[in-house]
């Protein structure tokens, strides 16, 4: 792992999806792709056990920097990366479809976890959050194995690699 | 072969609890210490965060043709002489009543408007904008914030530089307003909306009613417009209650700055 592009990739990211990301938003709940989601499904994928550990608990760290509290999506997309990362282990991950339906499965769930532990902390959740999340999930699904490409460009990954481990 | 596996396999879960343990020491850390991380990165990556937000308000007027200008201003003046005529409305209950004694003129007269920049703003789930400006500039929590004249917000926590807003929209959000004669509490609904919650029906509501933030000393001097009722029919759950929804005066999502009210700024 080249960790000095996964950090600037990560700032990056981070940073278009608290601001940019706004430009491809639909419907009157505003829903958007989470490209940290997607960015968590593709180390989960293309990554070494450890290193998906790390990169899941970082990516998930700086999905909280833009969020509302500091702590639920560290934690939620830690658990649910490292998960997928040993699920890879023995299902692999390489159709369009797969793909998606990993980023939707682990967006659902992480969400879920979030924003219990959200609540957990005395944030109060919005009325329709599951709606919200469904979207969020759908879009980034859809969206999330296109941006796998320029991804592992980015990082150098040799995707063709990373089969069952 | 297998002791090296075994050594790798322990290393990972250990990378993994040591990770766990650290996400819940900033789950459990309070929430004024964990903000400093937030309120770092958006300092720090302040201009990048400001010009993608201003790219997306700029792809969105585009994609709503070229009245949102217009709108806005209309917006703005509607606000304003709502403002004004409640103001009006209560200056002459005053002379009314006798008073005598001297009121200031303005809502704002012995208040500060200081205008700050939106870094970033979350209107999904929770409705939080952050701004520019911060404790040295004046700023304190429970500060009313203006946009386009009309109440979107508070101040929810400030650091030296930068300050949370918790929109009206906010489902942690209440403040009190005046619906009519009436005097109550909003709430937000998390969904670009605020509800009135448990009004009973005894009372009488008009879709299109204006609701004002009620004064309060030493944040607000006069009652400011926070929006219009937008739906209010019997709540299925409770029907002896009104299901009211209030639609904020101004297109919070659109807003590029806004204005604090600094009351008897110490300058």
């Amino acid at each position: 792992m080249r960790w000095l592009r996964f950090a600037v990739f990560v700032l990056i990211v981070t940073v278009l999806q608290a601001s940019l990301v706004d430009v491809v938003a639909v419907t009157r709940l505003n829903i958007k792709p989470d490209l940290l989601l997607i960015l968590l499904v593709f180390f989960s994928i293309y990554s070494d056990t450890s290193e998906a550990i790390i990169t899941s608990f970082t990516i998930g760290f700086a999905a909280d920097i833009i969020g509302p509290a500091i702590g639920p999506q560290m934690l939620s997309f830690g658990i649910f990366g490292t998960l997928l990362a040993y699920l890879h282990r023995v299902i692999t991950i390489k159709k369009f479809l797969y793909k998606s339906v990993a980023i939707f499965i682990t967006g659902f769930l992480a969400g879920v976890l979030a924003y219990f532990l959200t609540f957990l902390k005395g944030e109060p959740s919005p009325s329709n959050i599951y709606a919200v999340l469904f979207g969020t999930c759908l879009y980034s699904s859809l969206a999330g194995p296109f941006l796998f490409l320029p991804s592992a460009w980015w990082m150098r990954i040799k995707t063709h690699r990373f089969g069952r481990r | 072969m297998n002791m090296t596996r075994k050594q790798a396999r322990v290393s990972s879960r250990m990378v993994f609890v040591w990770f766990i343990l650290i996400g819940f020491i900033f789950l459990l850390a309070p929430q004024s210490l964990t903000n400093k991380f937030q309120f770092a990165f958006v300092h720090i990556f302040r201009w990048p965060l400001r010009i993608g937000r201003n790219i997306s308000l700029s792809a969105r007027t585009e994609r709503v043709l070229t009245d949102v200008v217009s709108r806005r201003e209309h917006n703005q003046l509607q606000n304003y002489l709502a403002n004004v005529t409640e103001e009006l409305l209560q200056k002459h209950k005053k002379v009314e009543k006798l008073s005598k004694l001297r009121d200031r003129l303005y809502a704002m007269e012995g208040a500060k408007l200081m205008t700050a920049d939106i870094i970033t703003a979350s209107t999904d789930g929770h409705n939080e904008l952050i701004i520019n400006r911060g404790e040295i500039d004046g700023l304190g929590e429970g500060q009313f914030v203006l946009g386009d004249n009309s109440i979107i917000g508070g101040i929810s926590e400030v650091s030296p530089r930068t300050a949370k807003v918790r929109l009206i929209t906010d489902p942690s959000s209440k403040i009190a307003v005046k619906l009519g004669k009436l005097e109550t509490v909003i709430q937000g609904d998390g969904n670009g909306s605020v509800k009135v919650p448990l009004l009973s029906i005894k009372h009488k509501i008009e879709i299109g009613q204006e609701v004002f933030a009620c004064k309060k000393p030493g944040f607000l001097d006069s009652p400011v417009i926070i929006g219009t009722v937008a739906q209010c029919k019997r709540d299925d759950e409770n029907p002896i209650l009104w299901d009211i929804m209030v639609k904020p005066a101004c297109d919070i999502s659109k807003l590029t700055d806004v204005a604090v009210i600094i009351m008897n700024p110490k300058e």
